[in-house]
């Protein structure tokens, strides 16, 4: 079936940003949470601006868009081997 | 299979003419490589008996068991593609299997056996890492053109420097065989100042380099911490001054049909031409403006490799006539509307600027497109810098004339800061070196010193 891929990893499709939209996710971080784009293996890395860029051309502003969806460790799949049992990071500060 | 040391699996498996890496989540649409560069996540292989491995980051190894690990019975026949079929526009999961509890609980336990990525791992279990955990006058986050600009100019002045990059080589987009530098060098191959720099570090004490160690994630406070990994060490560091050069990700433009295999960026290309001299298919279609494509096309016709053409908005310029004398294909004023094809790409369809319907098929196995390409603006996002979006590229981190982000302690360079160029990126990253050198100098200076 013919689609346009915003995020290949999450299969969301330009229609189903469109489908969010008009059900009323009118900002980036909620139309992530409705449509799973950013949400996959790459962790946005594909998608973000893509999306951001249909929601400014949507409503008309590049303000709509002004920050980008939270944005969390870890960056990129990692093995829990890495940190099993030994730390964890960031526990002194202040979550951001 | 035969691959050599020091090459992705993902390029030996392109140089061997494999096309379809595996299946997509939801859709079971065929997937292949795209990007090359660890961010698209199209290459995903079970390796070694270890599921989702980027195989675009992981070099041959003598003996390394590869396989696909999606689709069912087979990646290049997978029935459950059917799904994509059936679903039309798209497949709601908000909806679907809604109507009673019992069907929900049914449908959800279907679904679960068929989704997700990969089988757990039979590989034996990996070494739990070393954690160093430690202070540091200076920590670069990418060895690309900004990072290593500022690394040594850093160096230079006598400062402690921990250099970050994720891949096995240094370099990032120097490496690329269309790079070229502008004044005062004038059209400098990326490469060869690469290896003048790597001449000068010889003398530099200071520099400490990790290659293919991932920055995961910058923790904010006075000073920031960063949290970097590679399979033996876990790095916990309280950096005095972070410098951030993640640089950018090329992403495909958006049009039908995507996702196709034989779809890839041009830097993908780029690599996989002129690094390891693997073309993926013939005949070969590139779309994009910039110089840097001109010359990739010009090069891979004057090795004879078929182009059927080149799809750009360039009309004139030397690279062009270069072009038109080697006898390639252009097509002006055209924007790629559709790739056709079953499980990898037959066919281009493109239209002129207005038009919503094709005038133009291209018949292609595979296609590099130049994308927009979207800064990696996330780890200066961890630590609460500010950024900004712009609409021809994305989030951007922000940066003051002397590349200072809202976090004090915090510089960027390079394309997560906006760069377009190496050039720039090159001067980004020199100015940001002797910036960051002149404010630990001043606070060295300061009564009761060091602690910045
Ligand atoms: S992540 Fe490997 S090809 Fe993109």
């Amino acid at each position: 079936m013919a689609k346009t891929i915003i995020c290949r990893c999450e299969d969301v499709s330009l229609e189903d940003l469109i489908e969010g939209f008009r059900a009323g996710f009118h900002d980036l971080e909620s139309l992530k949470r409705y449509t799973g784009f950013s949400t996959g293996f790459c962790q946005g890395k594909s998608c973000t601006a893509h999306a951001a860029r249909f929601l400014s051309a949507l409503r008309g502003g590049d303000d709509v868009v002004a920050d980008p969806p939270r944005t969390r460790p870890l960056l990129h799949p990692t093995s829990a081997a890495s940190f099993a049992g030994q730390i964890t990071p960031g526990s002194d500060r202040k979550p951001t | 299979m035969d691959g050599f040391a020091q090459e992705p699996v993902a390029v030996a498996l392109l140089a061997a003419g494999v096309r379809i890496f595996g299946r997509s989540l939801k859709y079971h649409r065929p997937r292949g490589a795209v990007c090359l560069d660890g961010h698209c996540s199209s290459c995903l292989l079970r390796i070694d008996g270890v599921a989702n491995v980027r195989s675009c980051q992981t070099l041959c190894r003598a003996g390394m068991v590869v396989e696909r690990q999606s689709g069912w019975p087979s990646p290049k026949f997978d029935v459950l593609r059917a799904v994509d079929w059936f679903a039309g526009d798209r497949l709601d999961h908000h909806s679907l299997f809604t109507t009673s509890s019992v069907v929900n609980r049914v449908a959800t336990g279907f679904v679960r056996k068929l989704s997700g990525l990969g089988d757990p791992p039979t590989a034996e279990p990996p070494a739990i890492a070393e954690l160093r955990n430690f202070a540091a006058e200076v920590v670069v986050i990418g060895g690309g053109t900004a990072g290593l600009a500022a690394a040594s100019q850093l160096a230079e002045a006598g400062h402690q420097v921990i250099l970050f990059e994720k891949s096995h080589h240094l370099g990032g987009r120097l490496l690329d065989g269309a790079c070229r530098l502008g004044e005062p060098e004038k059209d400098q191959p990326g490469w060869e100042i690469l290896g003048q720099w790597k001449s000068q570090w010889q003398s530099h004490a200071g520099l400490e380099i990790h290659r293919g160690t991932t920055v995961l994630a910058v923790y904010e406070g006075d000073r920031p911490q960063v949290l970097a990994s590679n399979q033996e060490t876990t790095y916990l560091i309280d950096a005095q001054r972070l410098i951030i050069c993640t640089g950018a990700y090329e992403q495909l433009p958006l049009f039908i049909n995507n996702d196709l295999p034989g779809l890839l960026s041009i830097r993908a290309l780029d690599k996989l031409f002129y690094r390891y001299g693997v073309v993926p298919a013939e005949p070969l279609v590139l779309v994009g403006n910039s110089d840097r494509c001109l010359r990739l096309a010009y090069d891979l016709a004057k090795q004879g490799v078929k182009l059927a053409g080149l799809v750009t908005q360039t009309q004139a310029s030397e690279g062009i006539e270069k072009l038109k004398q080697a006898g390639v294909p252009l097509f002006f004023d055209r924007r790629v509307l559709r790739a056709r094809g079953g499980r990898w790409l037959d066919r281009l369809e493109l239209a002129g600027p207005d038009h919503p319907e094709p005038d133009l098929v291209l018949d292609c196995q595979a296609c590099a497109l130049e994308g927009p390409s979207s800064p990696a603006y996330e780890l200066a996002h961890h630590a609460g810098c500010r950024v900004s979006f712009h609409s021809h590229s994305g989030y951007v981190v922000t940066t003051n004339e002397d590349g200072r982000t809202s976090h004090g302690q915090i510089f960027a360079a390079g394309h997560c800061a906006g760069a377009l160029s190496c050039t720039e990126a090159r001067q980004q990253g020199e100015q940001v070196g002797r910036a960051c050198a002149r404010c630990l100098h001043s606070v060295s200076a300061e009564p009761g010193g060091q602690h910045g």
